[in-house]
């Protein structure tokens, strides 16, 4: 759980929060929308104590965080393996990783579905592939809050389905994450807290149900939308 | 994948110690094997005497100076992730020259190579100081190691300039070599080396931790600057070692550091031990052919590091130079 009051972040004179108040829920996935230059980034960036804005109160109860840019430079010359393998050389000063840590990576590649390139350098994954290498990362980092910018844009359709599903799994283990993703119709159905950034730079927060209406979209993204409900899942459409 | 590091390390070691065998028992006054083994029971006569008091002493800090740059090279390119990062980066060939500078031509002392560490000491202490004011970052170290040696250079340049009767020695000594030779100080040099050595062998791991993204790494911002802070010290630790050892010997910081990573990758606890290999040998080499080329004269070590460096390097990045893209 994280709680924000009273934000107010101003850059280049651009002034990107004033006075804002965030909640994301402990164990369920929020997800960030809104359009390009909103904030969203910055907001990530806030949460995770990279950037120190003007004014914040914010009461945090997880363990550990872990956050995944959304641009990332890769070490040259190491495979999936060791670059996965690098996240545990953080805390301890040991030379050697125990077989509990090797088990650990063979886990997570296993469920990220990619154990057959545990041995190919990391220069030769697809797009696809980086990003599941990335999240791996925030898997064996024990962090129980994950901070994700946009982690699935390279991936096809299933992936994301997969990789969407995984952090649903993971939030009965304790986990809660906050998402950023465009795919509005992927969010609706995996999203349970929503947070909308709109072009005015005003932010509404709410549980699915009030968040999937027509007219909170439109504040948003400044354009109308068709949203068809059935009992739990939103399929939103782009009205012309 | 490690069977081939394994192998890759066991070569470097069999070349080490071919080196090794080179700079203590041939030369001039060749040894030999027979001497070789004869040198394992001490004796009085002459042969011993300078296997003992000149050749063995030579090698040691031949070997300690090579790899002192070599691991403060890796340490300097890994934590700025540049390749062109060397451990002088943080004002050591300056400092380092000014301090022999200011011993040979200001207090007439014969104990350059003490005054060329301390020097080194001061200037690292004031890059990192400076560049941990108002935000730490590697970038800013980097210039404003830059900015520390240039100053620093005016300095030296001026030192020679005013004292014109001793710069032909200034620059036979600020050209580096293993000549300057006193028991006490070796002895001093060897227990600090050590001591090095154990704090670079702790930090390892955490090298193969900050190879990850820099942007990964900022949500624990803390954990990574300390580590960076602590890495770099002993980097520049280690660079003045290497100058006590041989005074101002450049480009090996810069080579050892990148052919390990072309035949190894980027598991720096490989690295570690090929960067020992790689750098020592190197300084061994050079040293040997230093002494035998043009014998009696002895040609500063540093003009063979840069002489024999440069097309060893250049050799390996036209034959293993892919990873590096643009």
């Amino acid at each position: 759980m994280i709680d924000i009051k009273n934000l107010s972040f101003c850059v280049d004179n651009i002034q990107l929060f004033k006075d804002a108040d965030i909640h994301i829920p402990k164990n369920k996935i929020t997800v960030l929308v809104g359009p390009n230059g909103v904030g969203k980034t910055t907001l990530l960036k806030i949460i995770s104590e990279i950037i120190k804005p003007q004014s914040i109160e914010m009461t945090k109860n997880y363990r550990e965080l872990f956050y995944l840019p959304q641009r990332i430079k890769y070490p040259q010359g190491i495979t999936l393996e060791e670059y996965i393998e690098s996240s545990f050389f953080k805390k301890s000063w040991k030379w050697f990783l125990t077989n509990e840590d090797k088990r650990k990576v063979d886990e997570v590649l296993e469920l990220l579905e990619i154990p057959d390139k545990k041995k190919t350098l990391i220069d030769n994954l697809s797009s696809g592939e980086l990003q599941k290498a990335n999240f791996a990362l925030g898997l064996v980092s024990d962090a129980d809050m994950l901070l994700l910018d946009e982690p699935t844009s390279n991936m096809d359709l299933v992936n994301q389905i997969k990789i969407l599903n995984m952090l649903k799994k993971l939030t009965s283990k304790g986990i809660s994450t906050l998402v950023v993703m465009h795919d509005i119709n992927l969010s609706s159905s995996y999203g349970d807290y929503f947070i909308g950034i709109t072009k005015e730079r005003k932010i509404i927060s709410a549980e699915k149900k009030e968040f999937f209406t027509p007219e909170t979209l439109q504040d948003i993204f400044g354009i109308s939308f068709k949203v068809i409900s059935t009992d739990e899942d939103f399929h939103i459409q782009i009205f012309n | 994948m490690n069977k081939k590091k394994t192998i890759i390390i066991c070569i470097l070691l069999i070349l080490f110690l071919i080196s090794l065998y080179l700079a203590v028992f041939a030369g001039y006054k060749d040894f030999g094997v027979k001497m070789f083994l004869k040198s394992f029971h001490l004796s009085n006569d002459t042969d011993s005497m300078i296997l003992s008091l000149l050749r063995f002493p030579r090698a040691v800090k031949a070997i300690i100076a090579g790899i002192c740059l070599a691991l403060a090279g890796m340490f300097m390119q890994a934590v700025s992730k540049n390749p062109l990062a060397e451990p002088y980066i943080t004002g050591i060939s300056s400092g380092a020259g000014l301090g022999i500078a200011l011993s040979i031509l200001v207090f007439n002392s014969s104990n350059y190579s003490v005054f060329g560490f301390f020097g080194a000491l001061i200037s690292s202490a004031l890059v990192i100081i400076f560049s941990g004011l108002n935000r730490f970052s590697v970038t800013k170290l980097i210039l404003i190691g830059l900015s520390i040696n240039i100053f620093f250079s005016s300095l030296i340049s001026f030192i020679i300039l005013v004292s014109p009767e001793k710069s032909y020695t200034m620059m036979l000594i600020l050209s580096g070599g293993l000549t300057n030779n006193e028991v006490i100080s070796n002895g001093s040099l060897s227990l600090l080396f050590l001591v090095a050595l154990i704090f670079a062998g702790l930090l390892i791991p955490k090298l193969n931790y900050l190879r990850l993204d820099s942007d990964l790494l900022e949500a624990n911002k803390a954990k990574k600057n300390f580590y960076l802070i602590l890495i770099i010290c002993v980097s520049a630790f280690l660079s003045s070692l290497s100058v006590f050892a041989a005074g101002i010997l450049g480009f090996i910081g810069i080579i050892a550091p990148q052919i390990s990573r072309m035949l190894l990758g980027q598991d720096y606890r490989w690295l570690f031990l090929s960067n020992i290999f790689i750098g020592s040998m190197f300084i061994l080499i050079s040293d040997f052919i230093a002494r035998v080329v043009v014998y009696p004269l002895q040609i500063p070590l540093g003009l063979i590091v840069a002489f024999l460096g440069a097309p060893v390097f250049v050799f390996f990045l036209t034959r293993k130079g892919e990873m590096f893209r643009d």
